[in-house]
């Protein structure tokens, strides 16, 4: 049975409304990257350009320090998220399927650092990592937040279900641990791995304080460093730095698109009413 | 909340744990089977695998701990060895009228973005529930892009829409004949201002969040209460929002708790201004950490775990509630 056409009218209509009040403000920085200088701020406002140009996004391209703060951040992010995925579910896997002396302390001790806001160990973390040196380096903006009890809780949920009958035939087999691990359970996880994968990259890329407080080699600067630093220091060119915010949001909306199926789908709550 | 990456997927964390409810209790039952049929416990593995976790979550999270809640103690000077004064600070901070008009300024921001962040991804999320698999689709994946854009450029985003010339938003006002308006500049809209990208951001995966929960309500219930002939009110009245309760109230917890630690916003868009109209607590910590007066560090660190106790011991009991069977029969 077919609703009746005004209702699907009606609901179309409030989807357009949805569609085009969310977007809005990236549609509009998009379009503004599109404006030449004297359009830009231009009164009375125009919504569209009257002429599109590609040299703001050209332009922006073609400088070297963005460019540089673009690689980097990706070469990052990548390292960040193969490590993170490394270290959490190795663990998840260990609360999830093993049994061992003094599991319930361990847990406790890894499960708690979701409890602890940020900034309670913002400034000594960065006195330990000015002691280890590792101050203007790409390890200090990977290996601090490598280990993440979210991630690790999320990963460990998943190993939670996995059916025990497969693992404990390879374990009659004779299999070790380590190896039921990378042939069962790793093939597995493209699911959970997909959605912590993505969170990891995105809390990389996005990250803006822990890098202002411990990165000042400009080799090394982040893209939202970048960014930042480029709207205090020429804040008029409205242009070029809309062009520049779309190309660095550009890979995180990509992220989404891509994997969409995982992660729109993977916010389930189970058994919760 | 952006600072390390650890502490980024902070918020991430919470929507995590709402969905480990069943599950939990399940695996709990499961490995107790597989104790009894498995003799060899499995300790060196074990220890292996987990120990990259826990060395880096020691150095990273627990000594810098341990390290703030020393110093908190100490009152320290570039002349003079650190001195240890107790709980003095925690009184300092509690006596200075700067950390609570903080307070207040975080309390006024969850109060402009909580409610109607929460309002507004219900009716979305209602909205979705009822069209087609095509369009659902498509809604869910429009909501929650926001949700991956970075604070950095929400903020540029919104300062460039917020200027006086050549501002989308005051064009949107003249039309029913408001503005210009400064907004980031005027104390009074600074802070509702600066809401606005706060929600832009936080509202997808709510809603998400909110139409999981919805999506668990049997379909059979509306059905009868149609045939009753009750109204989209009174189906959201007596159902929806009676089976959602958890999830409701989870939501309103961890928003207002996200929303009390909110600093890179009003870093970026207003640095706390206008005369601190945008200073929530921790851009007002993160500012004292770069005070360079001696005491300062010790302050802005005590401040810093006070709000943490206070934070932490609503998150440990929410998710305790949560979890608990008692939450489940409402």
């Amino acid at each position: 049975m077919r609703e009746p056409l005004g209702r699907r009218i009606a609901k179309w209509v409030l989807a357009t409304l949805i569609v085009v009040s969310t977007m809005l403000p990236l549609a509009w920085m998009i379009i503004a990257g599109f404006k030449g200088k004297n359009e830009v701020l231009r009164t009375p406002f125009q919504f569209f350009p009257d002429v599109w140009i590609w040299e703001n996004y050209i332009q922006i391209l073609g400088d070297a320090a963005f460019m540089q703060a673009m690689i980097i951040t990706f070469i990052g992010a990548v390292l960040f998220t193969a490590l993170s995925l490394t270290v959490n579910s190795f663990a998840a896997y260990a609360f999830a399927r093993l049994d061992f002396r003094g599991k319930s302390l361990w847990w406790a001790y890894c499960i708690t650092p979701m409890f602890v806001p940020g900034m309670a160990i913002l400034l000594t973390s960065f006195v330990v990592v000015s002691n280890l040196g590792m101050l203007n380096t790409l390890a200090v903006l990977i290996i601090p937040g490598a280990a993440s009890a979210a991630q690790m809780f999320f990963i460990r949920q998943f190993y939670l279900n996995t059916p025990v009958a497969i693992e404990e035939a390879a374990l009659i087999d004779g299999a070790s641990r380590w190896k039921i691990f990378w042939t069962i359970f790793l093939p597995q996880s493209q699911g959970p791995f997909v959605v912590v994968g993505v969170g990891s990259f995105l809390a990389f890329w996005n990250a803006y304080v822990w890098p202002i407080l411990t990165i000042q080699d400009p080799q090394l600067q982040q893209i939202m460093q970048y960014l930042a630093n480029f709207r205090s220091d020429r804040g008029n060119e409205w242009g070029l730095l809309m062009a520049g915010s779309a190309l660095a949001a550009l890979p995180t909306i990509l992220l989404v698109l891509i994997f969409q199926r995982y992660i729109v789908n993977g916010v389930r709550l189970a058994g919760m009413k | 909340m952006t600072m390390s990456p650890q502490l980024t997927t902070h918020g991430a964390t919470q929507r995590i744990v709402l969905e480990s409810g069943e599950p939990e209790r399940k695996g709990r039952r499961r490995r107790e089977k597989v104790k009894v049929a498995r003799h060899l416990m499995d300790n060196r593995t074990a220890y292996l695998m987990i120990a990259p976790m826990v060395i880096l979550l020691g150095i990273f999270v627990f000594w810098p701990l341990v390290y703030s809640f020393y110093l908190s103690t100490f009152e320290i000077s570039f002349y003079t060895d650190p001195e240890f004064v107790g709980l003095q600070f925690y009184r300092y901070v509690l006596e200075d009228p700067k950390f609570w008009h903080a307070i207040w300024i975080g309390a006024q921001y969850a109060i402009y973005v909580v409610p109607i962040m929460l309002v507004i991804a219900f009716l979305i999320a209602s909205f979705i529930r009822t069209v087609g698999i095509k369009l659902a689709g498509l809604l869910k994946t429009t909501v929650y892009i926001p949700t991956v854009v970075s604070a950095v450029v929400a903020s540029i985003i919104f300062v460039f829409m917020y200027r006086s010339d050549g501002g989308i938003v005051n064009w949107l006002l003249s039309f029913v004949g408001l503005g210009p308006y400064a907004f980031l500049s005027n104390p009074d809209l600074a802070l509702p201002a600066i809401s606005v990208p706060g929600i832009w951001l936080a509202f997808g995966i709510t809603t998400l969040i909110m139409l999981a929960g919805m999506y668990d309500i049997p379909e059979s219930y509306y059905e009868a209460a149609q045939l009753e002939g009750a109204n989209y009110f009174q189906r959201t009245f007596y159902i929806t929002i009676p089976l959602m309760k958890n999830v409701l109230l989870y939501l309103l917890v961890t928003a207002t708790i996200g929303a009390l630690q909110q600093f890179e916003l009003p870093l970026i868009m207003t640095g706390g201004g206008p005369t601190n109209a945008t200073m929530t607590p921790n851009l007002f910590i993160f500012n004292t950490f770069k005070d360079p007066t001696p005491y300062a560090t010790s302050f802005s660190l005590t401040a810093a775990l006070i709000l943490f106790f206070v934070l932490g011991t609503v998150s440990v009991l929410i998710f305790k509630l949560i979890n608990s069977d008692k939450a489940i029969d409402g």
